[in-house]
């Protein structure tokens, strides 16, 4: 019996960035995991359908370690 | 007069009684006061001493203008004049001031918009500025009147100056600065040009009391009026050396600008020109406290001034300053200010690092000539001020004390003591010579009182520091007008307003600091140490990102290509666990809060002198007041959050002017290495802010051409990663924590100078009452063993 699941191949600029997709990917319930394969050190492979969350994710933490500088104090 | 001199005897005294009975009660109290000393703890009564009309913020009234589709300011309805073209600024309804960099009255509209406004962000070509309360307080104090303010600020304004600006300029002026009080001849006199405000204020009751009356008084009303003769305003420097050149620029001004700006420079220096009127009347010494409190509360604020040409109770000192000291235009202007008609004024000098805020200090006190108080943040600056007092006047050895915890000169016959603000403001138990040394000090009545890097001091340390020492006029000089917290103002009311504040950008054109290139250096994490930062609680965070491999690298490489152009490279790191590991791989001396004084020196004069010593390490201990005039660059591998202060402070390291300062395009660097996707990113941003604002830009360095290739490098393998992040990962949190120096302000409070008791007080003679509540010796930082302060931090 095949299975098939529909993904993407996600490139990762550094090393790092992937390492932040496997670090959330661990916290996820089982039912939310997104990554179907760790393939090297810059390439996994995830669920297309999950696609649309993780952007969403990735854009959270990034406003998280950057300071808007147009911002009157 | 013999009064004034029994009347500080017996004050002393007193304190000195009641200190003794109260001892033990206050001890404990006072223990929390201090802890009290955190930047971010608001304090109850911050308020008090700050008029009300201070509180009008104009930008609240301001906020009904409308936004355009992109969320910006709207101002097309601003009607601009017919020749707005030779105008230089734009004044906005929400108090802010456009200034334009490149327009030919450029000169004339900075000088006077940074009398009336505070500076918000000065880049090259358009500077913007805001209108407060304080800033209008500020140029009242330094002579300018309400309608002089109004008129010149229409005149150079584009559009139609709005009339809530105008109405603000009113409300915020007109009951400034029009009382002033003055000490002359050692009496305590209200004085003011307005005989109806003098008026008013007699009628209060409080004011009524605090009023000296003679018996025999010769007018009807007791006021005593005195036509003033002209004032001769002081020279600094060469006569011909001031600043004004009225060179060609004259063409495109508009004559009402131009016409206005000559009367107005004219205003500054001598205001007491012709016959003014004043009316007066005097003040018991003991109730001056009560009556400025009062008259704050009337919104009638007094002015400080000393008239030290006529103060003949305290005698003058014989400095003056060598003829080699000449001051930059600068330095005279910011000085014309403070003694603008032949008076002492309070306030602050707003000068960056670098650029001489010393020789302003000791002109300062050559020109008031009466005994001197110089008041630092750390023994090292201490000893830094007595060589500047040394090199740039007469003053000698004999003439200049230092009472530190170090060094402790005679103070007798002295007359420019150098202290810390631990010194004086320490309450614990002293040895004797220190007390002889603070009794001495309390009963003098100082001309000067210098407050270094008073940025540092927080209100609450600064009324003690008032409380004991009584001064005349106080200097404040600072590099770095901000906190985190918004404490500043406070120094508006404590010591007096500012009265001028230098253009980092403008000062570097003309090479009086150093060109320095600033970048920030982004290192990718190394995947392992990112994984366990993504995994790890924030404490060891901090030290993962500090010990990036690839920081590491980034910083070596740097380190290498400075040294081989001979440049002297100082390494800022906050982390100690980090500074210790870097400097020990790379065998370079490093200097951080247990090294002895001995070693520090010896550390330094081999940086200053020694050619192979080209780089050292330094926690944050050298980030204020540590003068390398050698240094040529700076690298930042950790820092203290996001601290706009410690980022200006670390970049004044490398602002002295270089040897050869125009030949590069840039003669300093200043590097901060960030890893990348961290934390470190956001704190960086943050830093930034001050230099930004001040016309500072940013290079963002991604990668390094030539590191790869660089085979010296350490960290280049997997291997030696691995072994990095195990030893990191075993490193304990107090690693991981910052370097918290003792007695620092803004940290964890630590105890403030050294606890050495008398002979008498270590065998036991002392007071029963006072042994039993004697912190135990433990409460000194040094001496405590991680592992308590571990319990104790959390």
């Amino acid at each position: 019996m095949v299975n098939a699941t529909e993904g993407v191949l996600v490139e990762c600029a550094d090393a790092a960035m992937k390492q932040l997709l496997l670090h959330l990917d661990e916290k996820l319930p089982p039912d939310k995991k997104f990554i179907l394969h760790d393939l090297d050190e810059t390439h996994v492979f995830i669920a297309s359908k999950h696609l649309e969350f993780l952007q969403s994710e990735i854009d959270c933490f990034m406003d998280s370690v950057s300071f808007p500088l147009a911002e009157k104090d | 007069m013999a009064g004034g001199s029994r009347k500080y005897g017996k004050k002393d005294g007193d304190r000195y009684d009641a200190s003794k009975k109260k001892f033990a009660g206050k001890k404990r109290k006072d223990f929390e006061d201090e802890s009290a000393y955190d930047e971010g703890i608001p304090d109850g009564n911050e308020a008090e001493g700050v008029p009300e009309a201070a509180k009008h913020f104009i930008e609240v009234e301001g906020e009904r203008q409308g936004e355009d589709e992109y969320g910006a300011k709207d101002y097309r309805d601003l009607q601009l004049k017919p020749d707005h073209k030779s105008r230089p600024l734009w004044v906005a309804p929400n108090g802010h001031i456009f200034l334009e960099s490149f327009s030919p009255v450029y000169k004339h509209a900075h000088d006077f918009l940074i009398a009336i406004s505070e500076p918000v962000c000065r880049p090259e070509h358009i500077h913007e500025y805001k209108l407060t309360s304080y800033s209008l307080y500020a140029a009242v104090s330094v002579g300018l009147q309400t309608h002089d303010i109004i008129e010149y600020l229409k005149r150079l304004s584009k559009t139609a100056v709005p009339d809530g600006i105008v109405d603000f300029i009113k409300i915020s002026t007109l009951s400034y600065g029009k009382v002033k009080l003055v000490l002359k001849h050692n009496r305590y006199f209200v004085e003011s040009q307005y005989p109806d405000v003098i008026q008013k204020l007699l009628k209060d009751p409080v004011i009524q009391e605090c009023r000296l009356r003679h018996s025999v008084e010769s007018s009807t009303d007791g006021l005593i009026t005195q036509v003033q003769s002209k004032a001769t305003s002081i020279q600094f420097g060469k006569p011909g050396t001031s600043g004004e050149e009225p060179g060609e620029e004259g063409k495109q001004v508009p004559d009402d600008i131009s016409n206005f700006y000559d009367k107005m420079d004219k205003d500054e220096d001598d205001e007491d020109d012709s016959s003014l009127q004043t009316v007066a009347f005097e003040v018991n010494q003991e109730k001056i406290e009560v009556i400025q409190k009062r008259c704050i509360q009337l919104e009638y604020p007094l002015l400080a001034e000393y008239d030290f040409r006529n103060d003949t109770h305290n005698q003058d000192i014989n400095i003056d300053l060598r003829p080699a000291a000449v001051l930059r235009p600068y330095q005279e202007k910011s000085l014309r200010k403070m003694f603008g008609n032949g008076r002492a004024r309070s306030g602050l000098i707003v000068l960056p690092c670098g650029a001489g805020k010393s020789l302003v200090g000791v002109t300062a006190c050559c020109t008031v000539r009466k005994r001197a108080l110089v008041l630092c943040n750390s023994g090292v600056s201490v000893e830094q001020w007595k060589a500047q007092f040394k090199m740039w006047s007469t003053a000698d050895d004999s003439m200049i004390c230092r009472f530190t915890s170090d060094a402790k000169d005679k103070p007798h016959g002295c007359s420019i003591l150098i202290t810390t603000f631990n010194m004086i403001t320490h309450q614990q138990k002293r040895s004797y010579e220190a007390d002889q040394t603070m009794k001495w000090l309390q009963e003098q009545e100082w001309g000067i009182m210098v407050l270094d890097e008073v940025h540092t001091i927080p209100a609450r340390m600064f009324r003690r520091v008032l409380t004991i020492v009584q001064a005349h006029c106080k200097l404040g000089l600072t590099a770095t007008l901000v906190r985190e917290d918004d404490k500043i103002a406070d120094l508006n009311f404590l010591i007096g307003p500012k009265l001028y504040e230098a253009n980092w950008l403008e000062l570097q054109k003309r090479g009086f600091i150093a060109r320095v290139q600033c970048a920030e250096v982004w290192c990718p994490m190394s995947p392992e140490f990112y994984r366990e930062y993504l995994a790890c609680k924030s404490a060891k965070k901090m030290l993962l990102f500090v010990m990036n491999p690839n920081k590491f690298r980034a910083c070596q490489f740097l380190i290498r290509y400075h040294e081989r152009r001979n440049d002297k490279i100082i390494v800022f790191s906050d982390n100690v666990y980090a500074l210790k590991h870097y400097a020990l791989t790379m065998n370079k001396p490093f200097i951080y809060g247990p090294t002895s004084q001995n070693e520090r020196l010896q550390i330094l004069q081999n940086f200053k002198l020694n050619p192979k010593v080209n780089t050292i390490f330094v926690s944050k201990v050298a980030d204020t007041s540590f003068d390398l005039p050698d240094a040529n660059v700076l690298i930042q591998i950790s820092s203290h959050g996001g601290s706009r202060r410690q980022e200006a402070q670390r970049l004044g390291r490398i602002l002295r002017a270089k040897k050869g300062a125009i030949a590069e395009e840039y003669n300093a660097f200043f590097y901060t290495l960030v890893s990348q996707d961290t934390l470190e990113m956001s704190f960086s941003r943050k830093r930034q802010r001050f230099l930004v604002n001040q016309g500072y830009s940013y290079k963002v360095i991604t990668r390094m051409a030539g590191m790869d290739q660089d085979q010296e490098l350490n960290y280049k393998n997997k291997e030696e990663q691995a072994n990095l992040l195990q030893m990191v990962l075993t490193a304990s949190d107090i690693d991981a924590d910052e370097e918290r120096v003792p007695g620092e302000i803004g940290g964890r409070p630590g105890p403030f100078g050294r606890r050495v008791g008398t002979m008498a007080s270590m065998s036991g003679a002392d007071d029963a009452v006072y042994m039993e509540y004697k912190r135990p010796s433990a409460s000194n930082n040094l001496s405590k063993h991680p592992l308590f302060k571990k319990y104790r931090t959390k």
